[in-house]
C-alpha cells in the first residue's frame, strides 16, 4: 500500500459547491474510476480521502491536494491523473500525483488572489480605501466559529501583501494564516470593508497555494 | 455555463451549486448546429426535481438526436429568485445559461398539483406570456407531460400542448412536427392543429367547455377536427424502450442522489386511491437481462455505490429473486449496495431481505394505509395484518430496529375506531419486536407512524369522493395522537391545509385557470413547501375570483356527471371504475392483475401483464 497526494484545480462552477460536497464528488469519481484504492472497512465502506486544507465555497484552488491510499504500488501516476479526469466534472482537474512529504497538520500559511470590485466608488478610490484600511492600528472585526462569535484583530495577519489597481477591480495578493490552530479567512477582510467604509465589495478569490510555517510549499 | 451577470449573485444565496450547471455528463452543445432548443423545467427546486427519473430519460432521449439541445431549467429557490427579479436575469438554461425566453420549447412535467403556480411563476420569470394565447408566435411552445396532465384543466389556458401517457415516442413526434412547420413557415394555430392529431396529443385550446347550471361540465366540443378522445400514448416493449446508460451527476447534494432503474412500469393491485396504479396500466415489466445490463451501465456511468430498482411495487416484479441473484454477481465487488423503494408489506421475504443488504442497510418502510382491516379491504390494499406483523419479524430478527409506517386518514368509510386502529397496528408492531428471540440485543425498537390525509385523485374509483373536511381531518390527527401510548411509537403527519388545496386542483376544471392566474399575479410560488403554502391566501383568491374551492374538494359527485377529464383515455375504462368505487363501500377488495383479471379495460393494448400466462391457470 502506497500514499499517493493528488493534486487539483477546483475551478469554474466547481467554485460554488462546499467542502462537503467536493469530497462527496471525488469519492463518486474514485469509485466510477476504478483505481486500486483502499476502501474503509467500516460500516459503510467507501473509498479512503482525506483532503488537506478545505476550501470555503465560492473560492477557486490553484494547489488543492486530496490524499488515498493505492493499492497497487506500481500503479502509474500519470494514470491516476487520467483515470480520474474522466470521472470529474470539468471544473475539477487533477494535474499531478506526489507522494506525500509534509503532514496537512503542518500547514501554516495560504496565498490567495482576490479581484475586488465595488459597484459604489471607483476602482481608485477602492485601491485607496483598501490601503488605508491596511495601515489602520487595529482591525477589529466579528469572526464566526465554533464557540461562537468573537472579535478578532486582522492587523496581525495582513503581514505580506500586494495591492494593485488592474482592469475591472483592485488585485489583492496576499499570505495568510491557513491551517487547524490559525485560519484566516480572506473573506474577513471584505467584512472589514463593510465595517469601516460601509462598502459592499465583491470578491472574485483564488487560493494560489500554501505552505508551512517556514514558508515552505505543501509537498 | 455562468452568465456573468449570475455569477454575480451566486455568493449571495444558498447552495449556489444549484445554479451552475457544470456537472458530470451534463450535455453541452453548440448553439449554431442544433434546430430545436427544448427547456425542460421542473417546477421545483434542484435537489428534488434532479431525483426524477421522468425528466432523466427524457433529457438523454432528447439530447440522442442532434437537432436537439434539451437543457434543464429549475425553479429557483426564494433567495435567488428575489435576487434575479431586483438584478433583472431572467430565468435560464443551466447548460448554456442563456435564458430560455426565446427557446422553441419551454416543457414542463407535471408531478404534483402543488407546483402549478411554480409552473407559472417560471414562465414568468422567464418574461414569457403565461396565457397560451398571448404568445402568438411559432416558438415559445409550452407543453406539459406527467401524471397530473390526466386532468390538465385548471391550467388548460397557460399550456399549448399536454403529453397524455408516456412520452418517449409522442415528444419527438410533436418536436418533429414543430421543426417541419417551422421550415415552411407554419403558423403556431396551424402547428397546434396538426399536433392535435397525433395520438396523445392534447391542445386544450381547441376544445369548448360548456357548463350546466349547477356549474358541472355540461361537455367538452372538440374544434377544428381535433379527437373528441384524447387517447394515451405508452410503451409497450419494455426491453425495447429507451433508456439513459448515463445520468448527469449532480455536485450538490440532492433528495436521491443515486442511481435508478425502472424496471417495470405500472401496478398490478389495483389500490383504489392511488393514481399511478390506474394511469399506467398495463404492467409492463422489463426483462432480468435488459435490467442488470442498464444497472451496470449506469453505475459504470455514473459512479454511483448505489442503485435503486424503481417501480411502483419493487417486489412484485416477478422474477425479483432471480433478478436480485444477477444483479449481487457484480454489485458486491464494485461495492454498490441495490435498494429497493416501494416494498410491499407481503413482498419482503427473507430471501430479498439478504440479498439487499449484502453491502448497506437501508431503512425499511411499509406502507399499510389503513389500520384496520375492514377500511383495507375498502381501499383494496390487500395486506393483512399477519403478513405485516410477519414481516416485521423477519427484519426485526435480521437486525432492523427502525420501521416506517405509512397509512391515510380521510379514507371513504372511514370511522374514528379505523384511526385508532392505526395507534393499535403500531403498537403490535412494537409488541411483534420484543417477541422476536434474535431481535438486536440492547436497542430499543422504534415504530414511525405517518399520515398524511387523502385526496380523491381522478381515473381513480375514489374520483367521485367527498374529501374531509380540514376540521375533520384534524380531529382524526388529534385522536390518532391520543390513541397512541408508548413512546416508541413517532406520530408525524401530514398538513391538512395542503391535501385541501391538492383535492381542489385535483379535480378542478378550467374556471380554476382564473384563480391561477391571479395566483400567479399575486407571486404565488412554492407552494408545496410549508415555507411559502398559505390556505389563507388562496382562500382570498378563490373569493376574488367567485370561486368556491369546496365545489371541486368537497363535494360528492354523482356517476353520471360529466368530469372534467372524461375526454382522456388511460385505458381504464369509467364502467370498470363505477365497479370499484361499489365494491369499496360493501368493503369487497378485488384480486391483483395476475390472480384474476377484473376487466379494467387496459386490454385493449395487447401486451404487459393483461397477456401473461397466470400462474394459477397452466
Amino acid at each position: 500500500m502506497k500514499n499517493a497526494r493528488i493534486w487539483f484545480k477546483k475551478q469554474d462552477e466547481c467554485i460554488y459547491i462546499s467542502h462537503l460536497d467536493l469530497n462527496r464528488c471525488m469519492l463518486r469519481a474514485l469509485h466510477k474510476s476504478s483505481l486500486p484504492i483502499w476502501h474503509t472497512e467500516g460500516f459503510n465502506p467507501h473509498p479512503f480521502a482525506t483532503f488537506a486544507l478545505p476550501l470555503s465555497l465560492g473560492f477557486a484552488g490553484e494547489n488543492e491536494s486530496m490524499d488515498i491510499r493505492l493499492l497497487d504500488d506500481d500503479y502509474p501516476f500519470e494514470k491516476i491523473i487520467t483515470d480520474l479526469n474522466a470521472c470529474l466534472p470539468k471544473g475539477i482537474r487533477a494535474f499531478k500525483v506526489t507522494e506525500p512529504v509534509m503532514k496537512p497538520g503542518d500547514i501554516a500559511y495560504a496565498d490567495f488572489k482576490m479581484l475586488l470590485s465595488c459597484d459604489s466608488v471607483s476602482n481608485d478610490m477602492l485601491l485607496n480605501i483598501c490601503n488605508e484600511l491596511f495601515n489602520m492600528d487595529e482591525i477589529l472585526i466579528d469572526k464566526k466559529g465554533k464557540k461562537g462569535v468573537k472579535q478578532v484583530d486582522l492587523k496581525p495577519s495582513l503581514v505580506k501583501y500586494t495591492l494593485e489597481r488592474q482592469i475591472g477591480g483592485v488585485e489583492l495578493n496576499i499570505t495568510l494564516p491557513a491551517g487547524s490552530t490559525n485560519n484566516v479567512n480572506p473573506n474577513l477582510i471584505l467584512n472589514a470593508l463593510k465595517k469601516y467604509y460601509d462598502l459592499i465589495v465583491d470578491a472574485d478569490t483564488t487560493r494560489l497555494n500554501i505552505y508551512n510555517e517556514n514558508f515552505e510549499e505543501f509537498k | 455555463m455562468i452568465n456573468k451577470d449570475v455569477k454575480k449573485l451566486l455568493l449571495k444565496v444558498q447552495k449556489p451549486g444549484r445554479y451552475v450547471g457544470g456537472e458530470l455528463n451534463a450535455v453541452v452543445k453548440n448553439k449554431e448546429d442544433v434546430d430545436i432548443r427544448f427547456a425542460f423545467c421542473f417546477p421545483d427546486t434542484y435537489e428534488v426535481g434532479m431525483s426524477h427519473l421522468g425528466m432523466k430519460i427524457l433529457y438523454s432521449l432528447f439530447n440522442s438526436k442532434d437537432y436537439i439541445w434539451c437543457e434543464r431549467v429549475f425553479a429557483p429557490w426564494l433567495d435567488m429568485e428575489q435576487l434575479m427579479i431586483e438584478n433583472n436575469i431572467p430565468l435560464y438554461a443551466l447548460e448554456s445559461g442563456d435564458p430560455i425566453t426565446n427557446f422553441d420549447f419551454i416543457g414542463f412535467t407535471l408531478q404534483y398539483e402543488l407546483s402549478f403556480t411554480n409552473v407559472l411563476n417560471m414562465l414568468k420569470l422567464a418574461n414569457i406570456p403565461i396565457l397560451s394565447k398571448d404568445r402568438k408566435n411559432l416558438n415559445q411552445i409550452v407543453v406539459a407531460g406527467g401524471p397530473c396532465a390526466c386532468n390538465p384543466e385548471p391550467i388548460a389556458d397557460f399550456i399549448d400542448i399536454f403529453f397524455i401517457g408516456e412520452g418517449e415516442e409522442v415528444d419527438l413526434e410533436v418536436i418533429d412536427l414543430y421543426r417541419k412547420c417551422k421550415n415552411e413557415n407554419k403558423t403556431k394555430a396551424e402547428f397546434l392543429r396538426l399536433a392535435s392529431q397525433i395520438e396523445g396529443v392534447y391542445v386544450p385550446s381547441l376544445y369548448d367547455v360548456t357548463y350546466n347550471d349547477d356549474l358541472t361540465v355540461k361537455a367538452y366540443t372538440p374544434k377544428e377536427n381535433a379527437p373528441a378522445v384524447i387517447h394515451k400514448r405508452l410503451m409497450m416493449d419494455m426491453d425495447d424502450c429507451y433508456y439513459p446508460d448515463n445520468f448527469v451527476v449532480p455536485m450538490v447534494e440532492i433528495v436521491h442522489d443515486r442511481a435508478v432503474e425502472e424496471i417495470f412500469r405500472g401496478c398490478i393491485r389495483g389500490c383504489r386511491f392511488c393514481q399511478a396504479g390506474y394511469l399506467y396500466r398495463p404492467v409492463r415489466e422489463k426483462s432480468s437481462e435488459t435490467i442488470d445490463l442498464q444497472c451496470h451501465k449506469l453505475c459504470t456511468n455514473t459512479g454511483y455505490d448505489e442503485v435503486s430498482l424503481s417501480s411502483l411495487s419493487s417486489s412484485d416484479y416477478s422474477q425479483i429473486v432471480h433478478l436480485l441473484d444477477k444483479l449481487n454477481k457484480w454489485s458486491k465487488d464494485e461495492k454498490v449496495s441495490i435498494s429497493l423503494p416501494s416494498l410491499r408489506v407481503d413482498g419482503f421475504t427473507d430471501d430479498i431481505m439478504n440479498k439487499i443488504k449484502t453491502v448497506r442497510k437501508s431503512g425499511l418502510t411499509f406502507a399499510p394505509e389503513a389500520g384496520s382491516q375492514r377500511l383495507r379491504d375498502v381501499i383494496n390494499k390487500n395486506v393483512m395484518e399477519d403478513e405485516l406483523l410477519e414481516t416485521c419479524s423477519v427484519a426485526f430478527n435480521g437486525g432492523w430496529t427502525n420501521v416506517k409506517l405509512y397509512f391515510m386518514i380521510g379514507l371513504p368509510t372511514e370511522t374514528m375506531d379505523d384511526v385508532a386502529a392505526i395507534a393499535q397496528l403500531g403498537q403490535n408492531v412494537v409488541n411483534e419486536y420484543y417477541k422476536c428471540p434474535n431481535r438486536p440485543k440492547g436497542k430499543s425498537v422504534n415504530v414511525t407512524v405517518s399520515t398524511s390525509s387523502f385526496v380523491p385523485k381522478p381515473f381513480t374509483p375514489f374520483q367521485w369522493f367527498g374529501q374531509n373536511t380540514i376540521e375533520e381531518l384534524h380531529n382524526k390527527q388529534k385522536h390518532l395522537k391520543e390513541s397512541i401510548t408508548t413512546k416508541k411509537i413517532t406520530y408525524n403527519y401530514h398538513d391538512a391545509d395542503t391535501s385541501y388545496l391538492e383535492a381542489v386542483f385535483a379535480r378542478g376544471d378550467r374556471k380554476l385557470c382564473k384563480a391561477m392566474e391571479k395566483a400567479c399575479e399575486k407571486g404565488f410560488h412554492f407552494d408545496g413547501w410549508g415555507d411559502c403554502f398559505s390556505l389563507e391566501k388562496w382562500l382570498e383568491v378563490f373569493k376574488e375570483c367567485n370561486i368556491d374551492p369546496d365545489f371541486y374538494a368537497r363535494r360528492q359527485r354523482d356517476f353520471d356527471e360529466v368530469l372534467p377529464w372524461d375526454h382522456l383515455d388511460y385505458g381504464v375504462t369509467k364502467e370498470h371504475l363505477i365497479r370499484e368505487c361499489q365494491k369499496a363501500y360493501k368493503n369487497t377488495p378485488t384480486p391483483h392483475c395476475r390472480l384474476k383479471c377484473s376487466n379494467c379495460g387496459a386490454a385493449k393494448y395487447k401486451g404487459g401483464v393483461c397477456f401473461e400466462k397466470r400462474k394459477n391457470l397452466v
